[in-house]
């Protein structure tokens, strides 16, 4: 192996004579280490949007969600009452609800209307807010399905109520919602059990396990929802991008190797003699076939950690710098953010080893099969 | 690796024939040569042009392999050599010049003479002290440090000698050793061929065009068409 090292660093960094060698060697080597980069900066600006993104879903977002096994409402009884108890840590709301329309000032919407156990003022969320016009102190009416009897007649139920706040948006809301205390819903929609209860850890970072703490002490008819299964489709798609967009950026590396397999076969047909020689003075074909993998796997090795160090060093400074910034009121930050793990760093210098190995083999194997005599009479 | 008979003939060659092509283009370059080769002889093989001078040594040298016939060197019927064994023995036991000097560009004159014993395995610093000291043997000692295009003809065909017999091999083989330096250098390196030769005790097989060169050896036989006869 000393032999085949001390052969492997001369071709490589010597290449005396032979200077166009060194030159595409040197191009091999810059395409592998941008490869390389392009893919650690991907992976870290997706890293990025995504810790964000599902940052926004454990602070903004429910953790978990009870529901009846069956029917529209949950069962009666103490029991929610016993699970606050045994889990004062968590707060648990229950809802329920209706379709509901309001107006202000002339201007009128559909929304929802959630009825909160656990509220004590009048919410809309920003939609709602956003297309009566209406904010914090602003008076609101609301006119629910249910009919009472007028001496005009069947008319709907409608109160004026004051609105306490706008909420932002909760992750993936997209309709107009309005939040009441339990009171104010049941004169709006009459009496009604809670048709689902909503449960946060204060601490985003339990949003995972919130599911596994009360799963054992619910009654028989009720489920709970984890985390993960409430996000299934926005998780299940930030993976698949994660996998799409590294699988088409990985493809630069293909390039970056099928480069490294064409000047592995010039550098073969440069040292034709050269293989010849070392043959006749003893080295075997395994060797020989050794030492080009060694050259190959060398520059692929050299260039995807030059690429990997390049690639993480410049997403923690584009991200540490706030060097690309983001438009105001459009997106939930204010630049872009990479995040290079070492985790993708050591995919990326797997991947790349994987490329230069497989690149290498075929001109490998070539030179480990051409015939000593051929290669002598090549001077 | 295969075990050495001590008293054998260094090369024993019986009915070797090699061809090259197939179907109609096949032709054969050697047919039933036989060769015997006393342990510690100098053998000049002359011979036209194209008439197989180069493709007998190969096949002595283990680079190649022969169609039909047996060679034993030193008692070992080399085609019962596996390819691994084939690559020691030209790493140990066979040293090999060629007419073009051979050596390894991108490397000093101490590395290329040090080569087959890196390639042995031995530590780099054994190697390269060998080699420091067979340069100097070949009069090379003030150009270890030079790379191959930076000496004459005759100083680079003295440097393939030394690498040709740095590991120590029991036999030469040299294919034209002098045929790119003018009369005067080529003298010169024959006369250190014959002296190394006679020091290290090796039995040599030398390819020449050079009448007078081929005088110089303990035998000369000429390769022809029908085989091997004395020149």
């Amino acid at each position: 192996m000393r032999a085949l090292l001390l052969l492997a660093g001369r071709y490589l960094v010597g290449l005396r004579r032979r200077t166009h060698v060194a030159a595409v060697s040197g191009v091999t080597f810059g395409a592998m280490a941008l490869g390389a980069a392009a893919l650690v900066l991907t992976l870290a600006l997706l890293e990025g949007f995504q810790t964000t993104i599902r940052r926004q879903l454990t602070e903004r977002g429910v953790h978990a969600e009870l529901r009846p096994r069956s029917g529209a409402s949950l069962p009666g009884g103490d029991w929610l009452q016993r699970l606050r108890q045994r889990h004062p840590e968590l707060e648990l709301r229950a809802l329920s609800g209706g379709a509901v329309w309001c107006t202000s000032d002339g201007e009128a919407a559909p929304a929802e209307l959630e009825v909160v156990d656990t509220l004590s003022r009048v919410e809309v969320n920003r939609i709602l807010a956003a297309s009566l016009g209406v904010g914090a102190g602003a008076p609101l009416t609301v006119a629910s399905p249910r009919l009472v009897l007028t001496p005009l007649g069947f008319a709907p139920v409608r109160r004026t109520l004051d609105v306490a706040a706008v909420t932002p948006l909760r992750p993936g809301e997209e309709r107009a919602v309005l939040r009441v205390p339990p009171e104010l819903g049941r004169a709006l929609l009459g009496l009604q059990g809670p048709r689902r209860v909503e449960v946060r850890s204060p601490d985003p970072a339990l949003a995972w396990d919130v599911a596994s703490r009360v799963q054992g002490e619910l009654p028989d008819d009720v489920e709970v929802v984890s985390f993960r299964e409430l996000n299934r489709p926005l998780l299940a798609a930030l993976a698949l991008e994660r996998v799409m967009i590294g699988f088409g950026v990985a493809l630069i590396m293909v390039v970056a190797a099928l480069n490294l397999l064409c000047n592995l076969a010039l550098l073969a047909a440069e040292k034709r003699l050269d293989s010849a020689l070392l043959q006749a003075m003893g080295l075997d074909s395994a060797r020989l076939r050794q030492l080009f993998l060694l050259l190959g796997v060398g520059v692929g090795a050299a260039g995807g950690l030059a690429g990997t160090l390049l690639g993480a060093v410049g997403a923690w400074v584009l991200d540490v710098t706030h060097a690309i910034p983001l438009p105001a009121g459009v997106f939930i930050v204010s630049h872009v953010p990479f995040r290079p793990t070492p985790g993708a760093a050591a995919v990326v210098l797997g991947i790349s080893m994987l490329a230069a190995l497989l690149a290498s083999l075929p001109p490998a194997l070539a030179v480990a099969r051409r015939s000593v005599v051929e290669g002598l009479r090549y001077e | 690796m295969s075990e050495v008979h001590p008293t054998s003939p260094a090369v024993q060659v019986d009915g070797v024939g090699k061809g090259y092509g197939s179907g109609d283009r096949r032709v054969e370059v050697l047919r039933g040569v036989n060769l015997e080769v006393r342990r510690g002889e100098m053998l000049a093989l002359v011979g036209p042009s194209g008439v197989g001078k180069s493709t007998f040594l190969h096949l002595l040298g283990l680079l190649d392999q022969q169609d039909s016939g047996r060679i034993q060197l030193f008692g070992q019927d080399i085609g019962l050599l596996t390819p691994r064994e084939r690559a020691r023995w030209r790493n140990l036991r066979i040293g090999f010049v060629f007419q073009f000097h051979g050596l390894l560009g991108e490397f000093t004159l101490q590395e290329n003479i040090a080569m087959p014993l890196l390639i042995a395995g031995s530590r780099r610093d054994d190697a390269m002290d060998r080699a420091r000291d067979l340069g100097a043997v070949v009069g090379l000692g003030h150009r270890l440090d030079h790379f191959p295009d930076q000496l004459s003809g005759g100083e680079q065909q003295r440097g393939a000698i030394a690498r040709a017999l740095v590991a120590g091999p029991a036999l030469l083989l040299a294919d034209e050793p002098t045929g790119n330096l003018d009369a005067a250098t080529a003298g010169a390196v024959f006369e250190m061929l014959q002296k190394l030769h006679l020091s290290r005790g090796l039995t040599s097989v030398i390819v020449t065009h050079n009448a007078s060169l081929a005088a110089r050896c303990d035998r000369t036989l000429r390769l022809n068409a029908v085989g091997l006869e004395a020149a």
